[in-house]
């Protein structure tokens, strides 16, 4: 098992949103700032339910996924 | 015409016996909205014009003896993300309605007109479908006509409202994480979320390619049939489009539940809701025969998944918006879709991978079982500009908390059916009938057993 992965504070949240919008040229006004770190938050905490699953190495996604069944 | 509107598959009967011409329904459905829509917020754009002479050009073609499909005369409405012809295609947004008009209706929109069905308008819907409340901040909400003070649910709010409120007997939305299932849950409608790559999604704005679904929404699941059966077909201008045949469910409704093994999802989906959502799964799971408790593994991560994809692929989508723009948007989208763009790819990358995982595992339910049941929603309606649930004691947003239990499964595409429940004297609530993959006659058949038996219905339109 990895070690868990470490907390994420809300400061560092509106750092990283801050960077991505300046990267993707989005001007971020100070008014928006909390929100969108408080989205971001949400969104890490969903990911690391994820990132915490253990998948196989050769467990790949679909290009175009495309439920399948056979009865 | 006057008193309760017609379902469309009486429409249908009353123009074939000659009872009813396709002007007179239309000219109906047009008053109910002259009537109504000032209160209830559900179209953002009437093509009555256009409507009526198509009305008369139907009644023109079968004064000639022609035949003029299986929806002929039937009004509906979509979700002011499909293409019209002439309009912007708006997608909830201020910005959009800058864009050229449409050049021609989308896939869905001019296969039901080709059946006969008769296009009224577009309908009020969430900023960009990133939404489950129905609220709209460039248009206003959409009311739910069971109590106008209560969300219609989203992000199809005006494909509900519009239905719940009789205007039309059809209505079409889009169901990324839930948003047909969360509105027919929360206005009392019957909604059909096909299988992923069922229908072509061709001539509709896009929000998260990899979860979006177009479908139906009506007051019984006859009308839920008869449109779903006249949008199928392959369309090569829809890249996610599966090769499938066209299947039709209509003649498969009445086939009762001989042979169907029905069971109650457990886990995830017994909790986090308010008692009504498993009363409602229990009063169908009582009529439907169900017993069993399944546990879909891993749901809550599921959920997850499709949270992360949907943020990313949401804020990818719009970054160019975003950066233009970024005053225009709703600012509840516009949170959500900056945070978006804070998230590494490879976050995305294992959801997809995890995707994979989890559809093989609930694959393997569906060799025990044709039909899971769950609830639609957490909670009815709650009323217009609320912003928490209360869910087993805990206080939690709404906006994402409305979709739990429809996440796990359009996560992976299986296709649903959202009927609706009454428990007690309050509002409705919804509970989802979930089949596999590629078998929306199922869903179909289990949802017109229960809508038989009085145990859900609609309650608004006249069946004949």
């Amino acid at each position: 098992m990895t070690e868990p992965l470490p907390p994420v504070t809300e400061e560092e949240a509106r750092a990283a949103v801050a960077l991505a919008a300046r990267l993707a040229g989005v001007p971020l006004r100070e008014e928006w700032q909390a929100a969108a770190a408080t989205s971001y938050l949400a969104t890490v905490a969903a990911a690391r339910l994820v990132l915490d699953f253990p998948l196989e190495d050769e467990a790949e996604y679909a290009p175009v996924f495309r439920p399948v069944f056979r009865a | 015409m006057s008193g309760a509107p017609l379902s469309a598959t009486a429409i249908v009967a009353a123009l074939r016996a000659g009872r009813l011409s396709a002007r007179a329904v239309v000219e109906d459905s047009l008053g109910r909205i002259r009537a109504q829509d000032a209160t209830i917020n559900a179209f953002t754009d009437v093509v009555a014009e256009r409507a009526l002479a198509r009305a008369d050009a139907l009644d023109a073609a079968r004064a000639r003896g022609e035949e003029t499909g299986p929806l002929s005369g039937v009004p509906f409405a979509v979700k002011n993300l499909f293409d019209i012809a002439g309009l912007p295609t708006r997608a909830g947004s201020l910005i959009n309605r800058g864009r050229a008009p449409a050049a021609r209706d989308g896939f869905l929109v001019r296969r039901l007109e080709a059946a006969g069905a008769v296009l009224l308008g577009g309908l009020n819907m969430g900023e960009y479908a990133y939404d489950f409340t129905g609220e709209n901040a460039h248009d206003g909400p959409s009311r739910n006509p069971r109590d106008i003070a209560h969300m219609a649910g989203g992000s199809s709010g005006g494909s509900g409202a519009a239905v719940a409120a009789g205007m039309v007997p059809l209505a079409l939305g889009s169901d990324t994480n839930g948003s047909i299932r969360v509105p027919s849950s929360l206005c009392g409608l019957f909604g059909l979320k096909p299988t992923y790559g069922r229908l072509s999604r061709e001539g509709s704005f896009p929000f998260v390619s990899s979860l979006d679904h177009l479908g139906p929404m009506a007051g019984s699941v006859a009308d839920l049939a008869l449109s779903y059966d006249a949008m199928q077909g392959p369309d090569a201008e829809d890249p996610m489009q599966a090769p499938r045949p066209i299947e039709p469910t209509l003649p498969e409704l009445e086939k009762g539940l001989g042979g169907l093994r029905i069971a109650v999802a457990g886990g995830h989906f017994a909790r986090g809701g308010e008692p009504v959502a498993q009363q409602a799964v229990a009063l169908a799971a009582q009529a439907l025969g169900a017993s069993r408790v399944v546990d879909i593994p891993e749901a809550a991560r599921a959920r997850a998944a499709a949270y992360v994809i949907t943020a990313a692929e949401g804020a990818a989508l719009h970054a160019e918006r975003l950066r233009a723009r970024p005053q225009d948007f709703d600012p509840d989208v516009r949170d959500r879709l900056i945070g978006g763009l804070a998230i590494p790819a490879g976050w995305v990358a294992r959801a997809q991978r995890f995707r994979r995982w989890y559809q093989a595992r609930v694959m393997a339910l569906f060799q025990e079982v044709e039909l899971i049941l769950a609830p639609a929603t957490p909670a009815r309606a709650p009323l217009l500009g609320q912003k928490t649930l209360v869910l087993e004691g805990q206080t939690v947003p709404l906006r994402p908390n409305l979709g739990i239990y429809t996440q796990p499964v359009s996560f992976i595409g299986l296709p649903v059916v959202a009927v609706p429940l009454w428990p007690d004297a309050g509002l409705p609530i919804g509970v989802q009938i979930i089949a596999p993959p590629w078998r929306e006659d199922l869903a179909l058949r289990a949802a017109r057993a229960l809508e038989r038996d009085g145990v859900a219905r609609c309650g608004v339109f006249q069946a004949g």
